[in-house]
Formats: C-alpha cells, structure tokens, sequence
C-alpha cells in the first residue's frame, strides 16, 4: 500500500478548509447582508408602523425645519413613507415580464436545443448570450428612444381597443413610459437568461427518452410536451424563479422607463409606476440630506421588503415544484 | 397482422461515414427475423431506418427504398410510419416522469382513445401480452421507474403493443436482462410473431437460433447471409458466417 505523505495530508487540510470556507460563504453574505438591511431598517418600522406596506404616500418632509419624535425615533417633520405603490408596480411590472418571458424562452429554447445544429445552433446560443451581456443602461436608454414611443404610438394604442374587455387596458395611453414599458423591458433582460437555462436543460433529456416517445409516432411537439418539459420542470421553474427575481431587482432599466410615479397607484397598463429597486436608487442622493437619516431607513425597509418578495417567490416556486411533483415522488432509478 | 417488409438497396450514412452499404432483404410479414453480426456492423442502424429514426439523428442519411407492403415507407408521413412499426430499443426507456399506466395509455391517448375503461382494457391487455401484468397489477399507477430493468424491458414491448403495431422492431431487448427475463420475452417473441412481424436484433447466437425463422448476418454495413435460420445455423453458405456463428471471428 502506498504510504500518505505528510505533505499530501496537509495539501488535504487545506483543500478541506478552504472548499469549507467557500461553501459556506455564500450563506455568510447573505446573513450578513440580510441583517445589515434589516437594523437600517428597524428605526423606518418603528416610525411608520405597517402603514408603510399599505400606504400611498412617500414623503421625506421638510429637510430644514424642526425634528419629529415618535415611537422613540426622529425625522423630519411632516415626513411620512409608504411604499405600496412600489410594491404593486414592482410585482405588476415583474409579473407582466415573466408572462412575456415564459413562451419566447420556452420556443427559442427549443429551437436553439432541438431544432438547429452546428453552426447555426452556435451563432443562435452566442447570440442569447450577448443578449445577456448588454448593461441594463443601454436597454434603459433603448427604452426611452424606441420602445416607449413605440409602445405609445402603436402597441398601446391597439391594446386600449380592448379596454371594453379588459378594463385594465382602457387607455389614456400616456406617455408610453409606464408599466407597460417596463414589463417589455424587464421581459426583454430576463428572456436570455432563461432561455440560456432552459435550452441546457432540453440538451439534458437523454436521447433514449426522446427517442422512445419518437418511436412510439410522437410528434417533435408531442415528444416536448409529455416527455422533455415534464422531465425538466423542476429546473424550469428554478429558471423562472430566477428570471422572476432578477425582474424585481432590476434597477436602471425600469428607472428609465417607468415614468417615476410617486404617490400614486397604477391605474392601467400604461400608468407611469415606479418599482422597489428603482426608488432607492432614484432617492438615494435626496434621502441623504435628510439630516435625521429617517428617509435612508425607509429606503432600507423598502429593500428588506424586496430580498423578502425574491425569496418569497423562489419558494413559492419551489413549492409550487414539490407540490406538484409528489405523484411521482419515487424518481428511484432514473438513469438520467 | 404483420405486413412484409421489402428493402432496396438500403444505403444510410452518419455525417459522411457509409454505415450501410446497399442492403437488400424482404421481411416476411407475421415471422421472426434475426440481425446478427459483430459491433458495430450497423444492425441497430438498419431497424432504424426501418421506422424513420435514423433519419433524426443529426447529420443522419439514408437512400433507397424500403416499402411496407404495398407503400413506400419514405413518401409516407414519418409519425405514422412509427405508429405502424413499433419498437423496443435495447437499453429499456420507459417514459421516467409517467407511471405504468401512462407508460402505455399515452400511445393511445394520442391515437385518439379517450374512453377511460377502454384505456384501462388496453393498458391491462398490453401488459398481459407482455407478461408483466401479475406483477404490477396493483401498482400500475406507480412511477415506471421503480420497476426493475427486465420489468422496464417488458412495460417498453408492453408500450409498443398498446397501439396495436403492424411490425415491431427489437433492438437486443434482452440483452441487459438476466436469464429468466430473457426467456420471458422470447417466449413473447414466439407468441407475437402470430401477428405481428418481428425483426429482432441480437447478440446471442442461442437466441435467434430460438426465436428466429430466418436470420440475416451483417458484417460492416453488408448483409453477408440471409435465410432460414436453420439454414445460416447449421449450413452457412459463407465462410464469413460460419466463423463468425462458430466464434472464430475477430
Ligand atoms: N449517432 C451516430 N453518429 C455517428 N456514427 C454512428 C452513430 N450511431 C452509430 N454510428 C456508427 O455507425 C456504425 C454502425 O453502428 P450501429 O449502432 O448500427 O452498430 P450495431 O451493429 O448496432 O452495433 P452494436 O451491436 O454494438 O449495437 C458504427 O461504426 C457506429 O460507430
Ligand atoms: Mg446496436
């Protein structure tokens, strides 16, 4: 038997420390992260009770005039938040993104794993994936000069014919920066990343279970249907839970788009709204001044309401996975 | 009841590599035909072409003409050619997200059979006729997966005799089964080829000389010897043949 150097068993040591530091880092910057949000945003709980996740309003008050004591904290007087206009548009606009993704991933993702090869399947993937690449200022500022006119001129003007149906789609239209924009926007930056996820997990379906629904006189939509997507829907709806959660984070885009709405709900498709992530960056320099530092705790609370809305959809979805999957719970044997 | 096969000189490629090269045989409609040959030889590339497979693969080609009975396989539609001539693939693949049930019942479903206790009929018909039934019958609703292999083996002919085929391909279907499930599925063989046409793929010499009427022996992309199977066994015409059916081949 070969004997084990001490030099090996120490190069094992460290590969041990080290493989446990990185595995456990992930889970440190997330405590980390979560409770330094969370004691930021303790004071904006303290003041503004839990109006802030029902009430409209979102004023800092007058930044040079006396203090406000209440509930033992301090702001500026007259100052009030609540975010509950950003969390509609937040989950409206992400929502309406999501829907947009879910078809034009699922197809292009069959395309790009089924349908082409070679070199044709090559350019397409590298294609998605610079999709994924472009900054998100660049989307925002694409936006602004194409979509939101477009979607202004044309897009809403069609949609608002079936406002007698839909009451949600009843123009007036505006100004085409609004909701509407910001869920083409949003669907527009999670689509490659979906659609990247997927098509690995289409190329994944061994070709013996294709093969077989092939040979039974499936056809290439049949075989999709009841035997690839069932075999990937765990990790599908892991994909759409991450494309749903990156939508809601999305900042720079949707605050081109949006229309920064404040105080004020949506009312229509077209409405200008303003998202979760959107505000703090947009009233981060303001809150600033705000010389009892009150303003900075509601942008605080406002972001531990966002990581708890993420990890709340991604367990939604999970649930949604384990609930539907315990029929056939037994994945025993599945030689995948 | 099995219709006859006839294939014309049958050339099929994989990317540009001649795997088969000009295959002319006739099936017999309602027996047992055995491939033999060594690894490699293109035996699984021929039944694929006989149900429109091979042509899916990529990069995958195929000239000549293989016709089923009276119709010419290659202007027909490829689903339903897969409809007509089933098959059972030789590493078992039962759908791994459906139960047994839907193993058998989705080739119905979508052959357009909607009435549930006549789906019920024919799933418990098919896995009688492949001898599985006595040991799911109170599980059928269970994942397919949990079956052992030899049983996975038997839901997959069970699966491709629900919808009532006219040919069945057998691409070694028992080649990962253990002796007794072997036997069970050549004792199927027998049975099946009452009414279905069989071409069965395999390794073991015993086995065609069992199930086999005839026997067609491929070396490199070429049928060397097609007969009787008593014939090829006892009697090759080809010096190729014997020493491959006598084990002296490389
Ligand atoms: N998908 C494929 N792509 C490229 N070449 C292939 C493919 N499938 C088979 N081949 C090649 O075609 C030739 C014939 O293969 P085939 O699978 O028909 O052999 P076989 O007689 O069934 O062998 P075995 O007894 O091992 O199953 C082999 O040389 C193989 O390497
Ligand atoms: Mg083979």
């Amino acid at each position: 038997m070969r004997k084990v150097s001490s030099a090996s068993k120490n190069a094992d040591r460290v590969f041990r420390v080290a493989t446990g530091v990185a595995a456990s880092s992930p889970v440190v910057f997330l405590v980390v992260i979560a409770l330094i949000v969370l004691v930021q945003a303790i004071p904006s709980m303290k003041f503004n009770g839990w109006h802030f996740i029902y009430g409209i309003q979102w004023n800092m008050g007058n930044l040079y005039g006396a203090l406000e004591h209440k509930n033992g904290v301090t702001a500026a007087a007259g100052a009030s938040y609540a975010a509950l206009p950003f969390i509609v548009g937040t989950l409206a606009s992400s929502i309406i993104a999501i829907l947009i993704a879910i078809p034009i991933s699922m197809f292009t993702a069959l395309i790009l794993a089924y349908r082409v090869r070679g070199v044709l399947q090559w350019i397409l993937s590298i294609l998605v994936e610079l999709l994924a690449g472009i900054p998100s200022v660049v989307i925002g500022l694409w936006g602004i000069i194409t979509l939101a006119p477009w979607v202004r001129d044309n897009l809403a003007v069609w949609l608002s014919h079936l406002g007698p149906v839909v009451p949600y789609l009843r123009g007036p239209v505006g100004t085409g920066l609004g909701l509407l924009s910001s869920g083409l926007v949003l669907a527009i930056m999670i689509v490659p990343i979906i659609t990247a996820t997927t098509r690995d997990l289409l190329m994944q379906v061994p070709i013996l279970y294709r093969e077989g629904g092939i040979g039974l006189g499936m056809t290439t939509w049949e075989v999709v249907r009841y035997i690839c997507m069932p075999f990937i829907r765990d990790g599908f709806v892991g994909a759409l839970a991450l494309g749903w959660g990156r939508a809601m984070g999305e900042t720079m885009a949707v605050l081109m788009v949006s229309g920064s709405a404040m105080n004020l709900l949506p009312h229509n498709l077209y409405s200008p709204i303003s998202t979760m992530a959107a505000v703090i960056a947009d009233q981060l320099d303001s809150a600033l001044t705000d010389a009892s530092q009150m303003a900075v705790h509601a942008l605080a609370e406002l972001a531990l309401i966002l990581m708890v809305l993420t990890l709340l959809t991604n367990f939604l979805a999970r649930w949604l996975v384990t609930r539907t999957g315990r029929r056939r719970s037994t994945k025993a044997g599945v030689a995948a | 009841m099995g219709k006859s096969i006839s294939v014309t000189d049958l050339k099929a490629w994989y990317g540009d590599s001649l795997t088969l090269k000009g295959i002319t045989m006739e099936l017999d409609a309602n027996r047992a035909t055995a491939i033999i040959g060594p690894s490699g030889c293109g035996k699984s590339t021929f039944i694929r072409c006989l149900n429109r497979l091979h042509e899916t693969s990529p990069g995958a080609k195929m000239e000549g003409s293989i016709r089923l009975e009276d119709e010419d396989l290659y202007t027909m539609d490829p689903v339903d050619v897969r409809r007509v001539v089933g098959m059972v693939f030789q590493k078992a693949n039962p759908f791994p997200t459906m139960s047994i049930y839907d193993n058998i019942a989705i080739g119905l479903r979508l052959g357009g059979i909607r009435n549930r206790t006549e789906l019920t009929d024919r799933v418990e018909k098919s896995l009688k006729m492949a001898a599985l039934w006595d040991e799911v019958a109170d599980r059928i609703h269970t994942p397919a997966t949990a079956l052992s292999g030899g049983q996975q083996q038997r839901l997959c002919i069970a699966r491709a005799l629900a919808v009532e085929p006219e040919v069945l391909l057998m691409d070694e279907p028992a080649s990962a089964l253990d002796p007794v499930s072997t036997l069970r599925v050549e004792e199927l063989v027998e049975q099946l080829k009452e009414s279905y046409t069989i071409v069965i793929v395999t390794h073991n010499m015993q086995q065609a000389a069992r199930v086999a009427d005839k026997t067609a022996f491929f070396l490199n992309g070429e049928l060397i010897e097609f007969g009787e199977t008593t014939g090829i066994f006892t009697n090759p015409v080809d010096k190729r043949t014997e020493d491959y059916i006598t084990g002296r081949f490389g």
